[in-house]
């Protein structure tokens, strides 16, 4: 009898243990995130007029500017709130002020990964003063979507950095 | 950038000398680098938090084929009518960011000089005990057999030897030339030589069209001008690095070495390749000169090509030191 008591609680831990699980898996894939890497290419049409179209970069030399598209989006039935995209800037790759933008979301900027704030906020430490950030510090990038994104929508964040 | 872009003139008793840049510009990231992104993402779905990680992509950093020819001894080489294995030092440098082999090839038949100096048989050595000068533990060069395999922002000094004319009186000059080209390619900035780079990636042909060349210039007795060039970069970042708009302050001084004087000695330079001269910037030991013509001893003009144009008169070793400023930004 006894025996049998525990069987049944034992069954109920699982069953609980499996709806939480589930549920914490759908939101967790709610939102698919994409990253792709263009270079502006001139093109010239039939007439002669030039104009700028993206392509995919493959391989790049220094100096070349590299527009980072992150593109968010939300495959399941329920809204998701509270989005914000951190992109930290490549490693080798100098941010290009003034770059970082993404439809409804208010972008912020960091140096160490820790404290974000909007372009021309940040300080650092130089010989133990406090100076203003240069653009070319900002390491990491932060959107913050002001709305919900709605299932099916798509939010997208992008910026531009050269190679070093 | 190459010092063929870089290359100015002093001009003194008709005849003209050139120089090539002192510094060649800093180069990026190696060649075959792999620049990798990753974004994430965070967000509720009612009371639940979630994170999710993009995929990671990977650009790779192509071969940048640059090289830079520096001339290491001064603008003029004294020398004495039939004086033998006379040498001119250069540096050749790989601006470019991977590893690169490079041609050599040295020319002493050159206009616009008084006499054609004699190629030195072997020509060209390396400078393998590194005295500075031609000694006999110097390496001879030889095309295809020991091309100088440079790693990204590394050199090596070349001398380049010549044999002067019994027939030369003094005052007369001769002008040498070095050139190097990368083995890979050279040619138009841009273009690509698919898979031939460093860690298979691509070589692209930069802005010194893998080809650069340094000019030397030996002078029979006399009065000797010297010019020197240096150069710092103003990024727009406050830093130092050669990025398109950067800004690069150029400083020459120019000085008469020896007896008797440089009459009619005119400093011209020529506007390196893929910069703008950055209009008033021109200077004679600080004072600053009209870009106009005539109306003052400098000027800016675009033709044949962008240059700056100083008149410096007659100099000699009293007039001391002559300075010249001025300012381009990469395009």
């Amino acid at each position: 009898m006894i025996k049998g008591n525990l069987k049944v609680l034992g069954v109920v831990a699982l069953m609980a243990c499996a709806f939480g699980s589930q549920a914490f898996a759908q939101a967790q894939g709610c939102i698919v995130l994409k990253s792709t890497a263009e270079t502006e290419k001139e093109v010239v049409n039939d007439k002669g007029e030039k104009s700028k179209v993206l392509v995919p970069a493959g391989k790049i030399v220094p100096g070349t500017e590299v527009i980072w598209t992150v593109t968010a989006n939300n495959i399941c039935k329920q809204p998701s709130d509270k989005v914000t995209i951190n992109n930290p800037v490549p490693e080798h790759m100098t941010l290009v002020p003034n770059s970082a933008f993404g439809p409804g979301s208010d972008v912020t900027y960091s140096v160490d990964g820790q404290k974000f704030a909007p372009a021309g906020q940040l300080t650092v430490l130089e010989n133990g003063a406090a100076r203003p950030a240069r653009a070319d510090e900002y390491k990491h990038i932060r959107w913050v979507f002001k709305s919900a994104l709605q299932p099916g929508a798509s939010a997208f964040a992008r910026f531009r950095a050269v190679l070093n | 950038m190459s010092s063929s872009r870089l290359l100015g003139a002093v001009c003194a008793l008709t005849a003209c000398i050139g120089f090539g840049s002192n510094k060649a510009l800093a180069v990026g990231v190696p060649a075959g680098t792999d620049i990798t992104n990753t974004a994430e993402v965070t967000y509720a779905v009612g009371a639940t938090t979630a994170t999710t990680i993009s995929n990671a992509v990977v650009v790779k950093v192509a071969e940048i084929l640059d090289v830079a020819v520096t001339r290491q001894s001064p603008a003029n080489t004294a020398v004495s009518a039939s004086s033998t294995q006379q040498e001119i030092v250069f540096t050749v440098t790989n601006t470019g960011n991977g590893p690169e082999a490079f041609r050599l090839v040295m020319d002493s038949a050159i206009g616009a000089d008084d006499f054609d100096p004699t190629p030195a048989s072997p020509s060209i050595y390396f400078d393998t005990d590194a005295s500075g000068d031609l000694s006999p533990g110097d390496t001879p060069y030889t095309p295809g057999t020991n091309d100088p395999l440079l790693n990204r922002d590394t050199s090596v000094t070349v001398l380049v030897v010549n044999d002067i004319p019994a027939t030369v009186v003094d005052g007369n000059v001769g002008i040498t030339r070095l050139t190097a080209d990368a083995r890979t390619g050279s040619g138009t900035s841009g273009t690509i030589f698919a898979g031939q780079g460093a860690s298979g990636t691509d070589a692209v042909v930069g802005l010194s069209g893998a080809l650069a060349f340094g000019t030397g210039q030996y002078q029979v007795g006399g009065v000797t001008v010297t010019a020197v060039k240096s150069q710092t970069v103003v990024d727009q970042f406050g830093g130092s690095r050669p990025l398109p708009t950067a800004r690069i302050n150029y400083t020459v001084t120019v000085q008469a070495v020896g007896t008797g004087n440089a009459a009619n000695t005119v400093f011209s330079d020529d506007i390196p390749a893929n910069t703008t001269y950055v209009p008033g910037t021109l200077r004679l030991n600080s004072t600053l000169l009209s870009d106009t013509a005539a109306d003052d001893a400098g000027e800016f003009s675009s033709t044949p090509g962008p240059h700056v144009r100083v008149a410096l008169g007659t100099l000699n070793q009293a007039s001391g030191t002559q300075t010249i400023q001025f300012a381009v930004t990469i395009n």
